[in-house]
């Protein structure tokens, strides 16, 4: 075998270095807060008809078990849906939320910072929101297109795709 | 004579998927018995109501202008525009067109709306250019 810099040697670092800058390229970033979302649509045509289609994993499932017990006083408004409906959408936010059994870290984090006998019906509640937040001024709430810090969708473009990563957060004025 | 046959096809195979706003509107007007009116439509959508539970007109979460986004005054979520003109999926899907009257009327009117609103809210929309 022959040492030293021949074209073959050079061939063989140049795919190597090549493979390695794809597969850091790939890696998630430790910021990306990538949550799972339902494969079906009815997530996104039920509950995101009228506002962000929340993610599963930022609330444990005793929340959503709470919310799809009480869909007929949603927030104060009748957002019932058809039984086969709700059993479909409740067992997907089950298998999927903060404290399920593929819950990553972000989501046990989010788990464990709600008390074991509260069941909070607005993310917005829970201590892992607030710290994760507590940069934001209040009066970047207030702006028009942004309204309510329910509204994830204004700040966090792909939030109906789960993805809630920093680095794609854009402010709306 | 392969890429005639191909977009034939999928002419056939395209309504298939939804319907004509103007289908949608036939199947609520025979509902509604035979006649719809676009102004009574307008008037419906600008009215203001106090029996509703959550808005007193349309137009506080649609906006004014059916062609431009609407934001929901609760949730602040963009709404697409309502009319077809600007929104092309609008009153193509009759369970969606079903779906949202069902779910908006009682928070505006405190009440379900009679096939003939429905039908007159629809020819409203359609009729916006």
């Amino acid at each position: 075998m022959q040492n030293g810099i021949t074209w073959k040697n050079l061939a063989i670092l140049a795919t190597l270095l090549g493979l390695a800058a794809m597969w850091i390229g790939n890696a998630p970033a430790d910021d990306d807060a990538v949550f799972p979302m339902p494969r079906g649509k009815t997530l996104l045509s039920e509950c995101g008809g009228c506002h962000t289609a929340y993610a599963p994993g930022l609330l444990p499932a005793r929340s959503w078990r709470k919310m799809l017990s009480e869909l007929g006083n949603h927030f104060g408004e009748d957002a019932s849906v058809q039984e086969p409906v709700r059993l479909a959408l409740l067992k997907d936010l089950e298998d999927m939320a903060a404290d399920g059994a593929f819950a990553d870290m972000r989501m046990r984090r989010i788990a464990a910072s709600v008390p074991a006998n509260a069941a909070p019906q607005q993310i917005t509640e829970t201590a892992y929101f607030k710290f994760i937040h507590d940069e934001v001024p209040k009066s970047f709430w207030q702006r028009k297109a942004i309204g309510t810090p329910a509204n994830c969708i204004a700040c966090h473009p792909r939030a109906n795709e789960g993805r809630y990563g920093e680095r794609e957060v854009r402010m709306p004025q | 004579m392969k890429r005639v046959v191909l977009i034939a096809s999928l002419c056939a195979v395209a309504p298939v998927f939804a319907e004509a706003p103007q289908q949608v509107l036939a199947a609520l007007i025979a509902e509604a018995g035979g006649k719809a009116s676009p102004m009574q439509g307008e008037k419906l959508f600008r009215g203001k109501f106090t029996g509703g539970k959550s808005a007193e007109s349309c137009t506080a979460c649609h906006g004014d202008d059916p062609k431009v986004p609407g934001q929901h005054i609760k949730t602040h979520k963009a709404i697409d525009p309502v009319a077809p003109a600007a929104q092309r999926d609008r009153f193509s899907d009759p369970a969606k067109v079903e779906k949202w009257f069902k779910r908006n009327c009682p928070e505006v009117l405190g009440r379900v709306c009679t096939p003939q609103e429905k039908a007159d809210f629809a020819a409203y929309m359609i009729s916006v250019k």
